[in-house]
């Protein structure tokens, strides 16, 4: 599932530093919370949400506007089931819905659809290659702004730009190496889910 | 307590979480549906955005941090670039001037013969509307919602549906007002309906935004109505935005639909002004319109046609006789109580139209007047006793 050149941070060592290879702080690494992979990266895509959408325009070009919740509804189910996700999820979704206007609850349920179609799907994704793993992020990200039309023409009557939808889901895709960095953080590190 | 292998207190809830956790999404699912179709969102009325003022209020202050570096980078870029080109700039400003000074005096000269104009025709004119200045702290630009915040609220008498306008043109309207904060709905949203009309033309039409940066012209009747860079301006229709503010320009796009090519995108988007206009009541009222002299105290009556006289001795018989047919309509049902009858007189059928002439001879001579006189109806036979 390793992108090439990708090792990842436990591995590598940062900076050149020596691997701690203590057999308790091994196996006190690998007890992870909430904390580590739910609530920490919500804050992060709460705040990259809020910083992108900054009024700046560098050189006349507008700043990209991912939908970064995605890439957690993405990983999430992949790393393992949860009671407390889908719950952050649905705050996510809300957030954005208040704070880029959209109609209550419009977000949310896209996110929820991916988180739903994953982890049913999830015992056939963990242990792919990650060209497979992307391949199949492209289809929940065609899924989930397929269903964003819809919903927008339900709303307001109106199919809105196609190549905006691109656009946005594009610079989406761009944060696919944050999901590779997710499950190759989270998956197989607590002993409990092994 | 045991320990190693005979420890397995997750092992029975791998199967009843994954259904456990679809259960839980279910119901966020349903959540999501019943806000979803309890938010009407196209009306784009103030109840539809009132619950989302306390949390504008609460999510711009990030962004107003944020934007506070921002800001302070592009004034001190715009200081060095205003130093390092003074010269160049001070020299373009000057033949500007140059140029624009007998445009001045013109625009004085016609702006008195058009005030003047509007007295005399007792035009009913807009009022000049108040403006607030904000700035903008965060956008939402995506393809299905354009919105963005603004530094000024209900604090500086903005209000719901308040229109929105930069230096080149029309912005959007204010959907949402918190305190210090409002949220403006972009002419590019997909629920943005903007009527319009073509400066060249006069035709009426309706901007559409559908997400991107060039909104739809719809309802556009008539072949020769928009043309390539025809102007768009706001046509004032419904009330919400005053007539006259700059848009953009006609372009048609590749789908062959005409499109927008907006002013207000021609450079970012950083200060905005917010006009406090509310459609038709902030109009006149009728104290300040009665105020206003009445065109016939100022004008001097129109000249009337002379009257000729063969023509008024025509008009004079025709009225007698048509006030004498009249008396005859009148009386038919006591003709026979009143001891004198009235003359009836029985007008000769004229044609409407004069006859062609007959020959080239005739038509070489000069044309006579026809006697044309108004068609007064044959009196009905009246009973003979």
């Amino acid at each position: 599932m390793k992108m090439p050149g990708m090792l990842g941070m436990r591995k590598r060592g940062i900076a050149g530093m020596a691997i701690n290879r203590g057999v308790r702080s091994g196996m006190a690494s690998k007890i992870i919370g909430p904390w580590d992979w739910i609530i920490a990266p919500a804050l992060i895509s709460l705040a990259l949400t809020i910083v992108l959408a900054t009024a700046f325009q560098p050189f006349g070009f507008y700043l990209p506007e991912p939908v970064s919740p995605f890439i957690l509804a993405f990983a999430w189910p992949l790393i393992r089931p949860s009671y407390i996700a889908p719950f952050v999820l649905g705050a996510l979704g809300m957030f954005l819905d208040f704070f880029w206007g959209a109609p209550l609850g419009f977000w949310t349920l896209g996110l929820m659809l991916v988180y739903a179609s994953l982890i049913t799907a999830r015992t056939f994704i963990i242990g792919q290659e990650w060209i497979v793993v992307f391949g199949i992020f492209l289809l929940a990200e065609l899924a989930f702004f397929g269903l964003c039309i819809l919903l927008t023409t339900i709303d307001t009557g109106f199919v809105p730009r196609i190549w905006g939808v691109v656009e946005q889901a594009f610079a989406t895709m761009l944060l696919f190496p944050v999901v590779l960095y997710l499950l190759e953080k989270y998956v197989h590190t607590d002993v409990r889910f092994q | 307590m045991a320990y190693g292998d005979n420890n397995k207190h997750f092992e029975h809830l791998k199967l009843p979480m994954t259904w456990a956790v679809m259960g839980i999404v279910g119901v966020v699912c349903v959540g999501a549906a019943l806000l979803f179709l309890g938010d009407h969102r196209e009306e784009v009325e103030p109840a539809s955005f009132a619950n989302r003022a306390g949390f504008d209020g609460v999510a711009s202050l990030p962004d107003k941090a944020l934007s506070l570096p921002v800001h302070a980078v592009g004034d001190g870029t715009n200081w060095l670039d205003d130093y390092l080109f003074a010269v160049r700039e001070n020299r373009v400003l000057k033949r500007k001037v140059a140029e624009l000074s007998q445009y001045r005096d013109l625009y004085t000269e016609e702006k008195d013969i058009n005030a003047r104009y509007e007295k005399l025709l007792n035009l009913r004119t807009e009022p000049a509307v108040e403006a607030v200045t904000a700035r903008s702290v965060a956008v939402s630009r995506g393809p299905f919602a354009n919105n963005r915040l603004i530094n000024a609220g209900s604090s500086k008498k903005i209000t719901f549906g308040n229109p929105v306008i930069t230096e080149h043109g029309l912005v959007g309207r204010v959907i949402g007002v918190s305190p210090d904060v409002s949220r403006v709905l972009m002419v590019t949203d997909v629920t943005s309906n903007v009527p319009v009309m073509i400066l060249r033309s006069d035709a009426r039409a309706m901007m559409r935004g559908d997400g991107g940066g060039y909104p739809k012209l719809d309802f556009v009747r008539g072949k020769e109505s928009v043309k390539v860079g025809d102007q768009i301006l706001s046509s004032g229709d419904g009330g919400i935005f005053p007539r006259g503010l700059p848009v953009g320009e006609a372009v048609k796009g590749v789908d062959g639909v005409w499109r927008v090519r907006l002013y207000s995108n021609r450079s970012a988007i950083d200060f905005v002004k917010v006009l406090l206009f509310k459609d038709f009541s902030q109009l006149p009222n009728a104290d300040t319109l009665l105020r206003t002299p009445a065109v016939s105290d100022v004008l001097p009556p129109p000249a009337l046609p002379p009257v000729q006289a063969a023509q008024s001795s025509a008009s004079s018989s025709s009225a007698s006789s048509g006030a004498a047919s009249s008396a005859t309509g009148s009386s038919a049902g006591a003709a026979s109580a009143s001891p004198v009858k009235p003359p009836v007189v029985k007008p000769k059928p004229k044609p409407v139209m004069p006859r062609p002439a007959a020959t080239s001879a005739s038509s070489a001579a000069p044309a006579v007047e026809p006697d044309l006189k108004p068609f007064v109806p044959p009196a009905a036979p009246t009973g003979q006793n």
